[in-house]
Formats: structure tokens, sequence, C-alpha cells
């Protein structure tokens, strides 16, 4: 609501040393992020993306320049900053509800009032049924809500969402992204989501941030001025997703023509998914 | 209530099924063990192998019911056993502590880890010699060994165990901000859990081991020392009884670390 920038990322840059070379994984990315906006950021990969995230939420700290949370340096993670990450990564060893649990760990909360929480947000992602049920007797997407649920808990101010779809079948996804932005208009939480779907950037985001890869910048933000919910077979719907498909494929093929996986990979500290965007 | 449901339509309609599946397996895993005694009652019955080296097992079942009756099996039973457990449960604590201070600090590895891989090369029972001098030949010589034993697949396992918990459940909790303890409890102690029951089987077979081996050695009483004594009096069916013995005991053990575990570990799907 402040006129400075609720998540502000300015000039940062971030080398990762791969095989004794450096690798550039961003390159002067500079990014603001109002309160309660809603940003995706898309491209392809090896373009610094989740690099980018994982900064953002404080889960790595090697960069230059500067990256802000409500005026305050990001120094490591904190609880101000939730994360969901493309595996639900739930602890099998734990029912959904102790899962969802762990996001209050370490908040300043009653016992009675985390039991509160947690079934209301059990109740959010539509698992309230599964309290007691073990991850492994879950279907994928419902362990991922269940993931969102341990993110959101805890009521953070920005919640990062790294590819929170990748991983399910279309239905199951259209689903989750229609529940995801109801989430994000009733409780009005910063939300920045990392994925390479270009539709789903567009369907969920106030800005679409596309950024192309080696080194990793951001090449255009493109603003999506269309109403909530949005219709993805409207015609202006169509248009941005169209704006936004030319933009990445201008990424990967003016540069260097074919960028291959065996490249790509390295720059994220974890194995990415080759999916070419563009072709 | 929802866990149940699962579990109840997967069990409701098959039931029977499983449990007669349950004693087919049972009776499948009987099918070798008589095999082998049919082999070998036809093997003593037409002189295949002389009298003195494979007993009838008539005798060896004659011998095994008045070692009962005596009580005698019992006792050297119970010597044992209360030289395994004793020995097996100090082995295992300081294994399990010793692995979990390797596996969490570099600077504990560093020191300690080179030095303990040396020290496990050198088997068990070469310890005996040495040891034998400093302490004797009594209990504690028995109990060290055993312990030994013990201790070696202890740590290596739990050092592994905590050293292989995925980094991304690490980062989680790294994003959740946990403290050290909270890391420990909650993530990785738990995820280290079916390592540090590896080890402990593995422990306990080290522990049955050295046992004999030190009964063998040193001892007058125990399963290792009827082995011993069977064989120099050429008494093969007790050789035998004791055998049958070690591994009946060693059986039942392993039974209940199955359990135990598949208690702990409830969470994982149970296998049908």
């Amino acid at each position: 609501m402040s006129a400075t920038a609720h998540l502000a990322i300015q000039n940062v840059t971030r080398q990762f040393m791969v095989n004794s070379r450096i690798i550039t994984a961003l390159q002067d990315v500079s990014l603001s992020v109002a309160a309660g906006e809603f940003v995706t950021i898309v491209g392809a990969s090896g373009c610094g993306k989740s690099t980018l995230l994982r900064l953002g939420a404080g889960l790595d700290t090697g960069h230059q320049g500067e990256i802000r949370h409500r005026g305050e340096p990001v120094r490591g993670a904190s609880l101000e900053r939730g994360i969901v990450f493309q595996e639900p990564r739930l602890f099998p060893w734990l029912t959904v509800e102790r899962n969802v649990a762990l996001g209050l760990e370490n908040a300043a909360v009653s016992k009675a009032d985390k039991k509160r929480l947690v079934d209301e947000h059990l109740e959010l992602v539509g698992l309230t049924g599964f309290a007691k049920a073990y991850p492994h007797q879950l279907s994928g997407g419902m362990a991922q809500r269940a993931g969102i649920a341990r993110g959101l808990v805890n009521r953070p101010d920005v919640l990062f969402l790294d590819e929170p779809f990748g991983a399910l079948d279309a239905i199951t996804k259209a689903h989750l992204q229609g529940e995801l932005q109801s989430i994000w208009s009733r409780e009005k939480i910063t939300m920045i989501l990392v994925t390479h779907d270009v539709d789903e950037a567009v369907f969920l985001g106030d800005r679409v941030v596309v950024m192309s890869p080696r080194p990793g910048r951001i090449r255009e933000i493109v603003p999506v001025d269309l109403p909530r919910p949005r219709d993805r077979t409207s015609a202006a719907f169509a248009t941005v997703r169209a704006h936004v498909l030319q933009s990445l494929n201008g990424t990967t093929s003016a540069r260097d023509p074919r960028p291959t996986p065996a490249d790509a990979t390295p720059v994220l500290p974890r194995p990415a998914p080759a999916i070419a965007v563009a072709r | 209530m929802a866990v149940l449901t699962v579990t109840e339509v997967h069990a409701a309609g098959g039931a029977p099924r499983v449990w007669r599946k349950r004693t087919m397996r049972g009776l499948t895993a009987l099918l070798l063990p008589a095999a082998l005694l049919l082999l070998w009652w036809t093997a003593s019955d037409r002189g295949w192998l002389a009298e003195q080296i494979l007993p009838h097992p008539v005798y060896v079942f004659e011998a095994l019911r008045d070692m009962l009756a005596s009580g005698d099996l019992v006792y050297h039973v119970g010597v044992s056993l209360r030289r395994v457990l004793i020995g097996f449960a100090i082995g295992a604590c300081l294994g399990l502590a010793l692995g979990i201070a390797m596996g969490l600090s570099e600077r504990v590895e560093d020191y300690v880890k080179p030095l303990f891989l040396a020290f496990a090369q050198i088997p068990t029972l070469g310890w005996i010699p040495l040891l034998m001098l400093l302490v004797g030949i009594g209990e504690t010589l028995k109990i060290i060994v055993i312990t030994k034993g013990a201790l070696v697949p202890m740590t290596l396992n739990t050092f592994a165990g905590i050293r292989n918990v995925s980094p991304r459940y690490l980062e989680v909790a790294d994003a959740l901000r946990f403290t050290r303890w909270q890391r420990l409890r909650l993530v990785i102690l738990p995820a280290a859990i079916p390592f540090v029951f590896t080890g402990i089987r593995y422990g306990l077979t080290h522990a049955w081991t050295s046992l004999v081996g030190v009964e063998l050695l040193a001892s007058s009483e125990g399963l290792g020392y009827l082995l011993v004594w069977g064989r120099q009096m050429f008494w093969l069916d007790t050789v035998i009884i004791a055998m049958l013995a070690i591994g009946v005991v060693g059986f039942i053990m392993d039974g209940g670390l199955n359990r135990t575990e598949r208690l702990i570990q409830r969470w994982k799907r149970s296998e049908i």
C-alpha cells in the first residue's frame, strides 16, 4: 500500500561456480512488487527464474545487488516470506494436519489458535477430511494443496511459488489455479509465482515478467489488465498470451538459436526440467 | 477418519483373500525347511553320511527333548541371550550417538571417522587376544566383544542415514526457520529411521556372530560353548541343537524388530 515497493529487487546478479566455470544465473535483474500484487515470472529453463525466487524468499543469499522486503534487506529465510515448492515436499512421516502445522512451529500463537488456524487452512484448500491422512495417501493435487496450506498458514506477507502446478495434470492444474486465485483475492497476500506455462502466467498475474536465459535477465514485463476471474478463451486473453509468447520466443531464438538442456541445467542449483517453451 | 476410509475401501472386498494369502505365504515359508528335513531324514536312513557326522533327526529330537526337560538348553540360551542383549544395547546406544554426532558435525567426522573406519576393519575376533590380556576371560570380555560387533554397523548406518536426509526437506526446514533442535527432531531423525533400523538389524546379527566367536574361545556356558563342547565330544546332536537355537532366537528377534519398525513407521504404506 505504501509508495515504496513492497518487495524491491535491485540490480541483482547471481553467479554459480559449475565445474570451475562461472555461470551467471541472473544478471542485473530489477523488479518491484507492490503489496497485494500477483506477479508471475515466466521463462525457458535456465533463465534463472527459480534462482530469482529463491533469492527473494531468502533461501539463497549469495547475490550481488539488493533485495528488500518492506524496506528491510533480505538476509535469509523469514516467516514473513512463505514458499511453495514445485514438489509438495510434505514430510511423509507426519499427517497432513501436522505437516501444515509445521508452518506455525515457530509462530507466536497459542496451541488452541494453532489448531484453529490449521483447520481453517485445510478447509481453505479443501482438505478438511484428510487432516489425519499421511502424504502417501494423497493424490498429487491434494499433496500440493497441503503444501500451499503449509505456505499460507503462517499468513506470510509474501508467498513465493516455484512452479507449484508444474507436475500436475491439466485438469487438476486449472482447478488449483482457480483456487489459488480466489485465495489470493480473498486474503490479499502478495504472491510471486514462477512458471514455464504461459497460460498460467497470464491467467494469474497482474503482471507477467518474461525472462530470457544465459545470462538470466528480465526481457519484458507485460501488464495483464483483464478483469478476474479471467476467461482463458476470450480474445483479450489470447492477445496478452500471444504477446507473452512472442516475447518468450525472442528470448530463445535471437541470441543463441538452440538452448541445449546440458547448457541450461547447471545454471540452477538443482536440476530443472529442460522444457523448451519456444521452438 | 479419512485414513480409516482409505484402508477400509482397500480391505473391505479383500479381507478373506488377504488372510488366505497370508496363510499361503506362511505355509510357503515352511516348504524349504520341510524339504531339508526330509533330505536329512533320507540321508540318515540311507546312511549317506556316517552317523557320527550326521545324527538321525530322531536322535536330535530326543536330545532336544532331554535338554529341554533338564533345563540345560534354556539355561544356555538364557546366558547367551543376556550377553547379546547387554552388549547389543551398549553398542547400539554408543553407535547411535556416535553416528548422529558424526552425521551432524563435520568436525566430529574429521576427528573420529578415519580412526573409526580403521577400527572397524579389524575383525571383532581379532580383538580377543588383546582384550583377554586386558580384562581377562570373564563376562566383561564377552560384553566388550559383542558391543564392538554391534557398534560398527550401528554407527555407520546411522551416519549414512543422517547424511542422506534429502536437502529438499532441509530446505523446507530452513524456509520455516526451524531451530537446530526442531531440525533434528522433526526432519533429520525421522528421515534417518530406516537407516537406523538397518543398523540395528546388522548390529544384532554381528552381536550374535561375535557372541558365538567369543564363547567358542572363552566360555563355559552359552550356545557358543555348546557348539565347541559338542564338537569336541562328537555330540553332533548337541551341535545341531545349538545351531537351531541360535537360528530360532535370531529369527524371533528379527521378527520383533520388523514389528517395531513398522510400528514406528506407520506412515509408510503397509504392504498386504
